[in-house]
């Protein structure tokens, strides 16, 4: 057998996997990724002394929502790596079959339990600060979780996201009915709404990556761009 | 509603025992409160928990109330916390 040039090393470096995860764009993915970790975790640790300070659940459940979206994206990401280095289309194709599977299943926990938690940070009050419906969301997202990871059905995949939306948009609808401040309250639930949107995006996408080929870089701008709003106004407010 | 007239009542106390030097016993803050005594104990016991006053005991054994340097804090972030409040509808 032929000892490895240093050179040979280097072609083995820039071979198929890598080559894979260029053309399909992977830079842009990463930047993506990167962007919504960033401004999450800003937000998580921006909040920090507020609530530390205040010990006020609001804040608490606000804050956890965007340290799970910020874990849910590393996963995402991570499978979207799994996807580019090794040329498939499907996590389920992926050898072996449990590590892909495993991978989605926390994506699908932590997006899921992002969502809820964002949610009830809004709600809470109105449900008199019942803590018990936090275990029913974890609950919740391990079924959607469950359901994503075993079942291979792409209309099972949208079953969930459209009920999620629709149990989302119910509540939000609910919350706007009485506003504090209704100028405010409707700008903030139209970000909130294009997240919950976007973020099924962001879902289908990982589950079903030919589904949104053409408006990829739209949802990846629009998707950035909400964070970035919510991160401006936690900024602006926290006086950082 | 409620929690956010909560957070007032604390920034309330801690106000007090500001404007008098950082410096008071616990029946003059009680009446400046304009508490129940019930009431009171429990906003008191919550701020000793949260570590935003601390009671501190002289030679002749009164008793007096600071505040801590997480509650002075509390007190410069007071403004910040409810406005992030309201403008996130938490």
């Amino acid at each position: 057998m032929e000892p490895m040039t240093g050179r040979a090393i280097f072609e083995g470096f820039r071979g198929a996997g890598f080559r894979n995860i260029l053309g399909l764009g992977f830079g842009a993915e990463i930047i993506y990724s990167f962007v919504i970790i960033v401004c999450s975790l800003m937000i998580y640790f921006g909040t920090k002394e507020l609530y530390e300070l205040s010990s006020y659940k609001g804040i608490k459940y606000f804050r956890q929502a965007f340290l799970f979206f910020a874990v849910a994206y590393f996963f995402r990401s991570f499978i979207k790596f799994i996807l580019g280095y090794f040329n498939i289309k499907e996590i389920f194709e992926f050898s072996p079959g449990v590590f892909g599977g495993f991978t989605l299943f926390l994506f699908m926990y932590f997006s899921s339990i992002a969502v809820f938690y964002l949610l009830y940070s809004i709600m809470w009050k109105k449900w008199n600060g019942d803590s018990n419906k936090i275990y029913l969301f974890h609950g919740l997202a391990l079924i959607i979780a469950l359901i994503s990871a075993v079942s291979r059905n792409p209309l099972a995949y949208f079953g969930i996201n459209v009920l999620l939306l629709a149990f989302v948009a119910l509540v939000v609808y609910a919350a706007y009915k009485h506003p504090k401040n209704k100028i405010k309250s409707h700008n903030l639930y139209i970000i909130y709404l294009l997240l919950f949107i976007f973020w099924i995006f962001n879902i289908i996408d990982i589950l079903v990556p030919d589904f949104l080929q053409t408006f990829k870089l739209f949802m990846y701008l629009t998707s950035s761009g909400i964070f970035m709003i919510i991160l401006y106004k936690v900024l602006k407010n926290t006086g950082k | 509603m409620a929690r956010r007239g909560k957070l007032e009542i604390l920034r309330d106390i801690l106000k007090i025992i500001q404007d008098n030097g950082n410096s008071i016993k616990s029946t003059p803050l009680l009446r400046k409160s304009n508490l129940s005594s019930k009431r009171f104990k429990e906003y008191y016991n919550e701020l000793m928990e949260k570590d935003l006053i601390k009671n501190i005991e002289n030679k002749n054994g009164d008793k007096f109330i600071f505040l801590t340097e997480k509650g002075l804090r509390f007190l410069e972030k007071y403004r910040a916390i409810i406005s992030f409040i309201d403008e996130f509808e938490l």
